[in-house]
């Protein structure tokens, strides 16, 4: 790994340990507040990937901070995930100076993309106001939106809209997840041909979502060593049995040529093939890995205390806000065949 | 060979999906998840309607696959109040059976079960709970870890230790079962809180600190208790099985629902392939592990059990409940994880875990297999 990313890492992991660790289930299950989110915000994690306009996104620097913020709450690294995407697409000075500083919020929906069409709900423009209701925001809790109408634009929603009843929440607690109910004329279209910028940024985000998978993948299969080597059952560490010890060497082994394979993208112009590869992996490996390491520690594994079973909740909740496995697997099907597959 | 039900016992699926769909509503549902709350009211009205017939153990066993398929939290809950009383029904005296066995089976009484350990886990051999006789009765120390029922049982049925093992490689000796009241002296119990799944039922840690128990609560005879506790384990995972297997089948039952009226369908106007033979895939092992599972229980339910086949269906049930639920949240996307699915998920991991990991599960199986020579 560069030097940069190295010194970058170490500053994620101080801030970890300051202003995360201590506060990890809350940060989970309630609230950040407001004063962890400009922290956040005051080290500049939020506007770290540049305008998605630009032809190759800076998502490098974001991916290593968000493989780090993961290890200890997955949730803060998507609340940062959410913060840059944002940023990434809105150009208002006073609305990005104000995300990026901490003091107001920004999504995107990118539910838009995952759901088929007329299942995802419907805004419509009209007499100079949008209406209709958005069903499945993540970040739903934000002061601003970034969606898109039926129509095929992009839009800012500056106000006007409200959050529904809270949605089920298998993952990122702490993050506001409803529908989203619009009645607004203070909004700003940002782009005519939505549906292509926020399939543009989707795919950019590639990496970062696979970043937050193995930053989960490291934590979780950590806690799964260290426990191995101090709990015994039968007269032997648990480490000392070859299932458990020969299937988490095998899942680790796994996440180390994908750690590799994350270092050498984020140091070259990956192709959004290569983007998805890792993605693809990274996402099912983060669900394997909190498996294996929940088992190894039985009935406490079950308990939210010892801080595993949400990186099984969150890795499942992970490869289902930001990927949609038939949709991805026909787009990277077709990068692979290099011509239309895997559609019928 | 009869694969069919008898009519008495489609009758009790029958009653089983009705009480489900009348009471496990998904506001209740989601209400005991959230809140971590036992379904006191809907458990009391399944007593009184007497929804699980202990007359008949296969209407127990499909009893338990119906309402769990529904919700398995809820599901769990209204099912285990008798939870260790085939202790009592195959080595209990008498007067225990009159007193502890038959008010739980009336719907009067609620059991618990104390075995695992902080320490232990999979481990009960190496359990550390004492019991040491002092006049007329045994005094117990030590703890209890995971305990289903725990806040809300009349009665435990703990084990404990009454003599040092004969040598480390012994050390299922000496281990014995005795009734504890709770509302006994020296009885503390902390309720867990926090579970990642099964949120409706109630699961405590138990504390002994010198609490006397007449010798006369003692179950069966001094040092057998481990031999009685695999034995209860040999019945209780067949039940578990039928947990995993009314998981499994509720997560088909949603993904299935899902195809009709969101899948995407491919050019041919037909579902996508990747979708069918992912519902083929879990339709297969829901109907493996029902077969695998009912045939355990044959064993079982003809008193002639069969503990490779029982542990096979108890690893394998659980397994299909993890892995169905998993595929069917994948591939429903955003509608199974805002779906009552996602409480499936979550329900189905503790089956991997609880009455024997699914690793000391496999390690029966084979080990037996070696010494007996197959299934």
């Amino acid at each position: 790994m560069e030097e940069e990313y190295e010194i970058l890492e170490n500053t994620v992991k101080d801030f970890n340990a300051k202003y995360v660790e201590n506060n990890s289930l809350k940060f989970e299950n309630e609230s950040m507040g407001k004063e962890f989110v400009k922290l956040l915000a005051d080290q500049g994690f939020f506007s770290m990937m540049g305008q998605s306009g630009e032809e190759v996104a800076d998502v490098k620097t974001l991916s290593v901070v968000l493989e780090n913020l993961a290890k200890s709450v997955p949730a803060v690294a998507v609340k940062t995930l959410l913060a840059n995407s944002f940023l990434s697409l809105v150009k208002d000075p006073e609305v990005t100076e104000a995300v990026a500083n901490g003091s107001k919020s920004g999504t995107v929906t990118f539910s838009d993309l995952l759901v088929g069409p007329g299942q995802n709900g419907s805004l419509l423009l009209s007499d100079g106001k949008i209406k209709g209701e958005k069903q499945f925001v993540v970040g739903s809790d934000s002061d601003f939106i970034v969606t898109l109408l039926d129509t095929g634009e992009l839009v800012l929603l500056k106000s006007g809209f409200t959050a529904g009843k809270k949605l089920k929440r298998l993952g990122f607690r702490s993050i506001g997840f409803s529908a989203v109910s619009v009645n607004s004329s203070d909004y700003e279209v940002l782009s005519k041909e939505g549906r292509k910028e926020l399939e543009k940024l989707y795919y950019q985000l590639s990496i970062p979502v696979a970043a937050i998978s193995l930053g989960m993948s490291e934590a979780v299969s950590q806690k799964g060593l260290d426990y191995a080597k101090v709990r015994t059952a039968f007269g032997h560490y648990l480490k000392d049995f070859q299932p458990l010890a020969f299937e988490l060497t095998s899942l680790i082994a796994e996440m180390e040529i994908l750690k590799r394979y994350f270092e050498v993208l984020i140091s070259t112009s990956p192709s959004r093939k290569e983007a998805m590869f890792l993605k693809h992996k990274a996402l099912a490996l983060a669900k394997d890995i909190s498996k294996t390491s929940l088992q190894i520690h039985g009935g406490y594994g079950y308990l939210e205390d010892f801080g595993i079973e949400k990186f099984y909740r969150d890795s499942m909740a992970l490869s289902v806000l930001f990927h949609n496995e038939e949709h991805e697997m026909e787009v990277l099907s077709t990068l692979v065949f290099e011509t239309k597959a895997g559609f019928v | 060979m009869d694969f069919e039900l008898s009519d008495d016992i489609k009758e009790a699926v029958v009653r089983a999906k009705e009480f489900a769909n009348k009471y496990f509503t998904e506001e209740v549902a989601e209400k005991s998840d959230f809140n971590e709350e036992f379904p006191t009211d809907i458990v009391a009205i399944s007593k009184k309607e007497k929804v699980l017939d202990f007359s008949n153990p296969w209407k127990v066993l499909v009893t338990i696959e119906e309402l769990v398929r529904r919700d398995p939290g809820l599901g769990i809950s209204v099912t285990i109040s008798a939870f260790g009383a085939e202790i009592f029904m195959f080595f209990g005296n008498d007067a225990q059976k009159e007193k502890y066995m038959n008010p739980v089976f009336a719907g009067k009484r609620t059991l618990g079960l104390g075995v695992t350990e902080a320490g232990g886990g999979s481990d009960v051999a190496g359990i550390k709970c004492e019991a040491r006789l002092d006049g007329d009765s045994y005094v117990l120390n030590g703890g209890k870890m995971f305990i289903s029922n725990g806040q809300i049982a009349d009665h435990f049925l703990v084990l404990a230790r009454t003599s040092p093992p004969p040598s480390p490689e012994k050390k299922h000796k000496g281990l014995s079962v005795f009734v504890v009241d709770s509302k006994s002296p020296g009885f503390a119990i902390n309720k867990l809180h926090g579970k990642l799944g099964v949120r409706a039922t109630n699961t405590a840690e138990l504390i002994f600190d010198n609490v006397r128990v007449p010798k006369e609560d003692m179950v069966g005879e001094e040092g057998k208790g481990f031999y009685y506790i695999m034995t209860f384990f040999n019945i209780s995972r067949i039940y578990v099985a039928a947990q995993g297997l009314g998981i499994a089948h509720g997560a088909l039952d949603r993904l299935i629902e899902y195809s009709k009226k969101y899948a995407p369908v491919s050019e041919t106007g037909e579902l996508n392939e990747n979708l069918q033979l992912a519902i083929a895939e879990i339709a297969t092992r829901v109907e493996a592990t029902r077969n695998i599972t009912y045939k355990a229980a044959s064993y079982l339910f003809k008193f002639t059990p069969n503990p490779i086949v029982t542990s096979m269906a108890k690893f394998y049930a659980a397994e299909t409940a993890v892995f169905a639920t998993k595929r069917a949240i994948e591939l429903m996307s955003l509608h199974g994880l805002t779906s009552d699915l996602e409480r499936f998920f979550r329900d189905a991991k503790i089956l991997d875990i609880w009455e024997g990991t699914t690793e000391v599960e496999k390690l029966i199986i084979t080990r037996m297999m070696l010494k007996e020579g197959g299934a």
